[in-house]
């Protein structure tokens, strides 16, 4: 089997050709070789979350998926969150407004899980915000003020007053 | 509280929005592993698979041809080279451990280094890790502290009799005459696992040697830069200005970065040598074996009461498991001697009694984690006054009440010779159980309320020493005698300040509180100020961020740094405004005279003084920039009381935490939504130490626990919505302000250890062993399992 393949992946709506090895997980080639190393590392065995990412708007674990995997995939990383315009998401926004972050190495696959919750339930409950992040781990926030992020994510996108 | 008012109180005490958070929220923080270098090399190490072993022969010449590696470094090629980690108790009994960066003769962990390899990526160094042949001969592990200290015990070191690297007996008051006139003695054992920090962005370094001044610059995930700095260059044979440490973004670090380890230190040791940046990146794997482990206590505690339940004395027996290496520099007393020292906690205990000992292991050595010492002491006696108020018929809070230091008594000196003051522990209780309803709770507790589950209420009221200063220690017995750190501030020509400190932050938003302090204290508009905490090259000296330290220290010396700096702002603000000083104050970053008619911005007088300075006399141009060392002497208590109500599956032996309610009296807040982030994680630590998370060892040393598929930690779905309440006194500290980064997971692992234990004594049942999964659940009721 060959050890290197040529893939072609867009990444944050930026296409790139690249030579790579087949063992190179998703994660490294987003990292090492296209140096976006907003998507980090926490445990490189699908456990906690870290390392999420959209691949073709469906969330993925990064360490768990090969490059080669993900030849002709669209891939969107923390790094292509903002709008066009250069705003941040309405997630973004919300976890800086809600303290929904400490040290923020989770951060990027909990922004990721959240915005997919968010698209299949526009108005989740406290109980089923918990249920789908349960798949990241966070060490430090207890996730009490990730929840309140998310609600405030979801009142926003509903248009509900109070909601910045 | 005037006094405690800073000149301009606007930013402290608001949730002012962290700016420092922004970056993370773009992916564009730099995290250790984000650092590259030109030439970089990387490092992967080999680690023993033996808990005990002698190394017969090591050959590492297949690994040195594989292509892409540099080379590969043995225990021996460091031999003479650099110094290795010694470690003593000091004061204490107990025996020397020399810690090797690389094993030389001998392994005594699983997961211990033994060669690092370096290689062009990192990938290619694990390749060849696998073409290094090791000659083990294996030796008997010793695995269980209890076992390790009898006579006859294989032993880990050989200059530590009866594996002692550290015990302590001490006894004040009359303990025994106590005992033996008490109405009533109750003795319990409470065991707790082994535990992880687990910080999600594991250790890891970029090392860069050159000739020259700062030769060596580290960029380490670390929460002590120049502590270690210090060690660096005694380790390596360096001066101080040769070496310039950077804490980099970092990911969590609980205490796990707080000690100084040999991967670090072979790595600077290698881009020495190698004159090549050298990278090393722990994964999760090495971090699960090489950064220390945590708790691991086993403990048999015995109070005497009178017949009303106040406490006349305690003593306990304390064996704790601190794994194969006294750990440096906090040596192996951190665990024993605080768990001992500080039982009694918020209670008043007029006669103490401990004999507390660190036993080496054939595992990871432990080291600091959040609140060390202190959530095993404090669930121990919780739970033991749990089971006395049973025994005199009294309700659980009014044993506690009958205990707790009250305002009245303070200043109280307790018989561990600490004195607790300013603190409300009783306010903290009452309004822990007002908002809970606790009458209410009971009464649902008694009606059944938990259909088929059985119903747990625990109560526990904790103290947590915040800010030491240079009068109390961190940990008796250690190397470091931490209890002073420097601010610098600075207003930079364009009259923007700039403040400078060595207390890098891993999340808790020190920046942003630093920020606010300087705000108010000065009259610079908040977006006006800039905060650099994690490099050595820039910063004033500090220890760094460690015990519930930071928020003290740092605003402490923000407040006498800027004293000094408002008063030369004021005098050169006076000469070229023509007014006299006491008329003039500083609002939003102007100078405005008292009434109104004369202002000048800082902007104007910065550029002015920098670069006109020949119009003003010199005396009034010393420099805007200011150095002001603070050293708060004592400590200041925090405190809180939590109340936990759980349902036990009698059949599953699940346990569900159903409410939690916590008052946290943690001084004067600067920022309160940064205050609730750290209280609220760090009971979701305790819930994990309570209920989930344990290291397992099997009998030859091996560790079973290696993943996060085997190690719990905590999910959004385990950890309950918390209320939280304050009930806060400011401290005697500059500012008024207090710790508040620990004490929450000691009423955690306390709060539910009572819960649960009341749950089962519905039943008659009862637990000691922690975290309570379902197999102690149920065995606590008593349900055969088999042995186990």
């Amino acid at each position: 089997m060959a050890r290197e393949r040529e893939i072609d992946v867009t990444v944050n709506g930026r296409k790139h050709s690249k030579r790579v090895s087949v063992r190179v997980s998703l994660a490294d080639f987003l990292r090492e070789e296209l140096h976006l190393t907003g998507t980090h590392l926490g445990c490189e065995h699908g456990v906690c979350g870290a390392c999420t990412v959209f691949v073709d708007g469906r969330s993925a674990r990064s360490c768990l998926m090969l490059a080669v995997q993900a030849d002709g995939a669209e891939v969107t990383t923390i790094e292509g969150l903002r709008s066009e315009d250069g705003e941040w998401s309405p997630m973004q926004k919300a976890f800086f407004e809600n303290f929904a972050l400490q040290c923020g190495y989770c951060t990027p696959g909990f922004l990721t899980s959240a915005i997919e919750l968010l698209r299949e339930n526009p108005d989740p409950s406290d109980e089923e915000i918990r249920e789908h992040l349960s798949g990241n781990i966070c060490r430090c926030t207890g996730y009490q003020a990730i929840v309140e992020a998310v609600q405030a994510a979801a009142a926003a996108a509903r248009g509900e007053a109070g909601a910045s | 509280m005037t006094s405690l008012r800073l000149p301009n109180e606007k930013a402290v005490g608001t949730s002012v929005l962290p700016d420092e958070a922004r970056p993370l929220l773009d992916g564009e923080a730099r995290f250790l592993n984000d650092i590259a270098f030109a030439g970089m090399y990387h490092v992967a190490f080999l680690r023993s698979q033996h808990a005990h072993a002698l190394l017969r022969g090591i050959d590492v010449e297949k690994a040195k041809e594989h292509p892409g590696v540099v080379t590969v470094l043995t225990g021996r090629d460091l031999l003479g080279q650099v110094e290795p980690f010694r470690s003593t108790p000091n004061r204490f009994a107990g025996g020397e451990s020399v810690q090797h960066w690389l094993a030389v003769e001998k392994v005594r962990f699983v997961g211990e280094a033994i060669c690092a390899i370096v290689a062009e990526d990192r990938a290619t160094a694990e390749d060849a890790l696998e073409l290094i042949e090791v000659d083990y001969e294996p030796l008997p592990a010793v695995t269980d502290a209890r076992e390790g200290e009898k006579d006859g015990s294989p032993l880990v070191h050989e200059t530590c009799a009866n594996n002692y690297l550290i015990r302590r007996r001490l006894e004040r008051g009359d303990v025994d005459g106590a005992f033996a006139g008490a109405h009533l003695a109750v003795k319990r054992r409470f065991r707790i696992g082994r535990k992880q920090a687990l910080p999600l962005e594991g250790r890891g370094c970029v090392a860069a040697f050159r000739e020259g001044g700062f030769a060596l610059s580290i960029w380490m995930s670390h929460q002590l830069p120049y502590v270690a700095r210090h060690y660096l260059a005694k380790h390596l044979g360096l001066s101080e200005t040769e070496v310039r440490v950077i804490a980099p973004q970092t990911g969590g670090g609980f205490g796990q970065k707080a000690s100084l380890y040999p991967e670090e230190f072979t790595c600077a040791h290698l881009s020495r040598v190698l004159r090549r940046p050298i990278k090393w990146v722990e994964d999760r794997l090495e971090n699960m074996v090489a950064s220390t482990h945590a708790r691991d206590q086993d403990i048999e505690v015995e109070v005497a009461f009178d017949k009303d339940g106040t406490i006349l004395a305690l003593r306990s027996e304390v064996w704790v498991d601190v794994g194969a290496y006294s750990t440096y520099l906090w040596s192996a007393g951190m665990e024993p001697l605080q768990t001992a020292g500080l039982m009694p906690g918020p209670y008043k205990v007029p006669a103490l009694q401990y004999d507390t000992r660190g036993v080496a292991t054939n595992k990871t050595p432990v080291g600091p984690y959040r609140a060390v010492g202190r959530p095993s002491a404090s669930a121990s006696l919780e739970l033991l006054l749990d089971e006395a108020a049973r025994k005199l018929g009294l309700d659980p809070v009014e044993l506690r009440r009958r205990n707790l230091i009250t305002q009245g008594d303070m200043p109280y000196r307790n018989a561990n010779n600490l004195v607790h003051e300013n603190v409300g522990y009783m306010p903290c209780l009452d309004l822990a159980l007002s908002k809970a309803g606790y009458a209410e709770l009971r009464a649902e507790q008694a009606g059944g309320g938990a259909k088929g589950k059985l119903r747990g209420i625990g109560v526990a009221c904790f103290a947590e020493l915040t800010g030491l200063g240079t009068s109390t220690a961190v940990g008796p017995g250690t190397l470091l005698k931490p209890g002073r750190d420097a601010v610098t501030l600075r207003l930079e020509t364009s009259g923007v300040l700039t403040i400078g400190a060595a207390l890098p932050s891993q999340g808790q938003r020190i920046i942003t509180a630093m920020r606010q302090v300087a705000a108010d204290e000065l009259g610079v508009s908040i977006e006006d100020i800039a905060c650099q905490t994690n490099d050595t090259g820039m910063a004033p000296y500090g220890f760094g961020t460690f015990a519930s330290r930071t928020a003290v220290f740092g605003s402490g010396a923000v407040i006498q740094a800027a004293t000094e700096l408002r008063k030369r702002l004021l005098a050169l603000a006076a000469f070229l405004l023509d007014e006299p000083e006491e008329k003039l104050t500083i609002v939003d970053s102007v100078i405005h005279s008292t009434d109104g008619a004369k202002s000048l911005s800082l902007r104007d007088l910065a550029e002015h003084s920098f670069f006109q300075a020949k119009d003003i006399p010199q005396e009034l141009n010393q420099g805007f920039e200011v150095t002001a060392f603070y050293d708060p002497k004592f400590g200041s208590f925090a405190a809180g009381a939590h109340v936990v109500v759980v349902d036990v599956d009698p059949e599953t032996g699940a346990v569900e935490i159903i409410r939690y309610v916590a008052a946290e009296d943690v001084g004067r807040m600067i920022n309160p939504a940064v205050v609730e982030g750290q209280i609220i994680g760090g009971i979701a630590q305790g819930v994990g130490e309570a209920l989930f998370e344990e290291l397992v060892y099997d009998e030859q040393g091996q560790p079973r626990t290696v993943s996060l598929a085997d190690y719990l930690v905590p999910s959004a779905l385990e950890v309950p919505a918390i209320e939280l309440h304050h009930a806060n006194t400011p401290s005697a500290a500059l500012g008024g302000f207090k710790g508040c980064g620990e004490g929450s997971i000691i009423g955690a692992l306390s709060g539910i250890a009572c819960a649960v234990a009341d749950a089962l004594a519905q039943r008659d049942g009862d637990i000691h062993e922690f975290p309570a999964t379902p197999e102690r659940v149920l065995r606590g009721l008593g349900v055969d399992l088999g042995a186990g």
